[in-house]
């Protein structure tokens, strides 16, 4: 198969003159599971680069952006990355702090996300917000935010994860605080009164609970109703917005500074904000796209609530996770 | 020799741990108070569970061996051994779909009016979910006990058509009490790990296991630290519990040397009439209610996932990959069992009791070591690099050989001891040694013990997602690792027709190797191990 170059932005077209890119190479990128499964958007993007790149994209996958931070802990200097691609927002201060990271070196003029991205060493590839997804044959009007959810009928019960040992839970408590600030155990505590269950990670939740109808609503993405409209073709399953705005994640990618395939690493990176690896993301990943797909996005994202971004900065959630975890276990332990 | 590489092993990666750790100080368990209310729930809800488990399976087991033969045992007896090596996921979605709020039995309880709709969450479930996956495992291990017994001893009762009362004084009780202190200990140890189940059903942080702790410790904070302490405190807790349990234990009683000549048959009972047929029914429905609708609810759901399932290029390969890598680390795990028993044995007839019984508890450490601490620990010690392609797998059949060594001890154990002392004796004056001695003497006793250890063990390694998760590749998964992707990727269908697919190679295995070692051996004349099937031939 000859290898298919397109130019793609300043970064690139510069890498290409300096001829630095070899075939037969291979580029390992450590990612988490559903990236790489058969569903995700890997077997896609690993097709698309190879065709341009001539050389052997291999992924190595964790089981979840936690991990791939362990991962690269653990191995230090001698880690068989040169790219790392599932640390979120919330993962970028620590693994900063492992000085093992190179700077990207990519236009981010591409990017369309909704806050202003600047940022030498992640680079982001999608976006979503946190969210309580809820069954429309069970809860006609949901709630429009936490003060409504919080005072909702007794029936209405939603399922959540837990802080310690997922993404999405860490992501709830993220997101209260950022609304509530010091009243946030107060809300916890009220909170617990709606909650049916907090469960380890977000895969029990939504298909051993939600989907065998436990409970009306549980804690998700916004993103999550459009992989039921798009695939399954039912709008049953829907994202309530709410007013006090949403807690934001942002996926991102890094080169290992370690890599002994610097040019090929940047090229992938580049690579990353083209519609060739964006287009997989939507369904495959059932996030936002990192940049405008135009015609291409589905049309159910334009169906999708668009709710204000909530963040703390990386820096803040490496300072304060640990106080915010212990004071949220002392407001929810019953 | 396998107990250096099980102990090593496991306190091995434990070392690693400690060692990478900076700075440890056992103080800052005391600091945080609320280390000492997860303890005291875990101890609490692993006591119960052990209690209701343990205490419901000595009436199950008996009705069972007292019905030799009723409609649908054998199916029965296959679900019990199912439960236990069903991946937690996989049991969660069939307990839900029963006792949820939603579940078939909601309208029961309505229509009752007695049940609060939500006693699948909090305590109530959590001892559920433990008594759905241990007491079919007790009874099962209860009822192969039982059926050890000689049938001389039977044939005896029967002629002397001795009561119910006397049955269990004099046949059932002594064949039950040597393995209920072990038993317990292995059922309060697999509740007192327990992770996902008492995350979920538990309903908040308020029930969480050392094992959240754990997990948070080591993968959120990197406190490596605080990780390993925590491991040590779960692994002195229960090696405590094995250590007292072992020694209550003692030696089984010499009468369980004294094994048949001829293949068991069933005689009659007295106590078989009459109102047993009530109290026997009503254990027996009373198991199958247990366990069976959950089972149901999950083949139901993978029937209708049938369509969904994941196109051929990656499911059969994964059945494939998943079934040799069993094989591989079952084989593995009977290997240990046997070395680590046969140790035990052999210090045993030299009069060290202590040493035999540290060999023993050696093989059950593993149970208490969490995944996490054993698979990074390792990690730790293999470094630089690993954990990619051919190695990876290498080293998740490894780890999967010593996770289900503890199951394939407790299985093979009865059955190991072998030769009564009259036997030896006269063995040895007949100049059977080596491998005649293990071929005619010991083989035919085995078999079907280690088929059963076989079968337990695969099954466990055939459903096991931490190890894999660790070291795995995710371009050729596992079976339960396609269950996970398929989750992450919403595919709810194809996911429940993986988890059936998973269900019934592990039913395939036992009947399998059920099947393989039904027979006796041809050597007629000193044949069938005493585990002979019962209900296949008359008196």
């Amino acid at each position: 198969m000859a290898p298919k170059v397109q130019v793609v932005g300043v970064a690139l077209a510069a890498l290409l003159v300096a001829g630095s890119v070899q075939a037969g190479e291979t580029l390992t990128v450590y990612t988490y599971d559903s990236f790489v499964s058969e569903w995700g958007p890997g077997p896609g993007i690993e097709e698309a680069f190879e065709a341009r790149c001539g050389c052997d994209l291999a992924f190595v996958a964790l089981p979840g952006g936690v991990d791939i931070l362990q991962r690269l802990r653990l191995e230090g200097q001698d880690t068989a990355a040169d790219v790392v691609l599932g640390l979120d927002m919330n993962l970028m201060a620590e693994a900063r702090a492992l000085d093992l990271l190179a700077p990207h070196g990519v236009d981010t003029g591409a990017l369309d996300l909704p806050i202003d991205w600047s940022d030498d060493n992640f680079l982001p590839y999608d976006w979503g917000h946190f969210a309580f997804v809820y069954d429309t044959e069970r809860l006609e009007t949901p709630p429009g935010s936490f003060e409504e959810l919080l005072d909702a009928p007794d029936d209405v019960k939603v399922i959540l994860q837990d802080p310690r040992t997922s993404v999405t839970g860490l992501g709830l408590l993220l997101w209260i605080k950022k609304v509530y600030g010091e009243r946030a155990p107060e809300i916890w505590a009220r909170l617990n009164e709606r909650v049916l269950t907090v469960t380890s990670g977000w895969s029990q939740a939504y298909f051993s609970l939600f989907m065998n109808g436990e409970a009306p609503m549980v804690l998700s993405y916004a993103t999550s109703p459009a992989y039921h409209m798009a695939v399954e073709g039912t709008d049953r399953y829907q994202a309530a917005e709410f007013d006090d705005g949403h807690y934001l994640q942002v996926e991102t990618a890094a080169r290992v500074a370690t890599s002994e395939h610097p040019a090929l690493a940047r090229e992938f990176l580049a690579f990353m904000l083209t519609p060739d690896f964006q287009r997989h993301i939507p369904l495959g990943n059932v996030m936002h796209p990192a940049i405008d797909l135009g015609d291409e996005l589905p049309e159910v994202y334009e169906r999708l609530i668009a709710p204000e971004s909530l963040t703390f900065t990386p820096e803040a959630v490496q300072a304060h996770r640990r106080e915010w975890l212990r004071e949220w276990r002392n407001a929810a332990a019953r | 020799m396998a107990l250096v590489a099980v102990a090593g092993l496991g306190l091995g990666s434990l070392g690693a741990l400690l060692w990478q750790a900076r700075e440890l100080h056992p103080a800052m368990l005391w600091q945080e108070p609320w280390l000492a209310a997860v303890l005291r729930f875990t101890l609490w809800q692993a006591s119960l569970s052990t209690l209701l488990s343990i205490g419901l399976a000595i009436p199950v087991a008996l009705a069972l061996a007292r019905r030799p033969r009723f409609l649908g045992r054998r199916l029965l007896l296959r679900a019990m051994e199912l439960s236990l090596v069903i991946p937690s996921l996989i049991a969660l979605f069939g307990l839900v779909a029963v006792h949820g709020r939603r579940g078939w039995l909601a309208p029961l309880s309505d229509w009752l009016g007695g049940l609060p709709d939500d006693y699948l969450y909090g305590l109530s479930g959590i001892v559920l979910a433990h008594v759905f996956y241990n007491l079919p495992l007790a009874a099962r291990l209860m009822l192969q006990a039982l059926e050890e017994a000689s049938p001389a001893q039977w044939r005896l009762a029967g002629q002397l058509g001795l009561s119910r009362g006397v049955l269990w004084r004099a046949l059932e009780w002594p064949r039950l009490a040597p393995l209920l202190p072990r038993l317990a200990a292995l059922v309060f140890t697999l509740c007192f790990t327990s992770f996902a189940i008492v995350m979920t059903l538990g309903g908040g942080p308020a029930s969480s296991t050392l094992e959240v702790a754990l997990y948070q410790a080591m993968k959120f904070d990197h406190d490596l630290a605080l990780a390993a302490l925590l491991a040590l405190t779960q692994l002195a807790i229960c090696l405590t519990l094995w250590l007292v349990a072992l020694s209550r234990g003692g030696t089984p009683s010499l009468a369980v040397g004294g094994r048949p000549g001829r293949p068991a048959g069933r005689w009659w009972r007295r106590d078989a009439q009459g109102l047993s047929r009530l109290t026997d029914a009503f254990w027996l429905i009373g198991l199958a209610a247990l366990l069976l609708p959950p089972l149901v609810a999950v083949l139901v759901a993978g029937v209708l996932g049938l369509p969904e399932m994941p196109r051929g290029a990656s499911l059969w390969p994964a059945a494939l990959r998943s079934l040799s890598m069993a094989f591989a680390a079952g084989l593995g795990s009977l290997a240990l069992a046997v070395a680590l028993l046969a140790g035990r044995q052999w210090l045993r007839d030299r009069r060290r009791p202590l040493a035999a019984a540290l060999m023993e508890g050696g093989g059950q450490l593993i149970l208490v070591i969490p995944a996490l601490v054993f698979g990074t620990g390792l990690f730790l010690l293999l470094r630089p690099r690993l954990g990619s392609g051919w190695e990876g797998y290498a080293l998740v059949v490894l780890v999967n050989a010593f996770m289900a060594l503890p199951f394939a001890m407790q299985v093979i154990r009865g059955a190991l001891p072998g030769l009564s002392a009259p036997e030896r004796r006269l063995a040895d004056q007949l100049g059977v040694r080596g491998m005649a001695r293990l071929r005619w003497l010991q083989w035919p006793r085995l078999r079907r013990p280690l088929a059963l250890a076989l079968a337990y063990a695969m099954t466990l390694s055939l459903g096991d997602f931490s190890v894999i998760a660790l070291f795995g590749s995710p371009a050729a998964p596992t079976l339960p690792m396609l269950l996970f992707q398929q989750l992450g990727g919403y595919r709810w269908q194809g996911a429940a027709a993986t988890a059936l697919l998973l269900l019934a190679l592990v039913a395939l295995v036992f009947a399998a190797l059920d099947r393989l070692t039904r027979h006796p051996p041809r050597h007629r004349w000193r044949a069938a191990s005493p585990q002979g099937r019962p209900d296949a031939r008359l008196p």
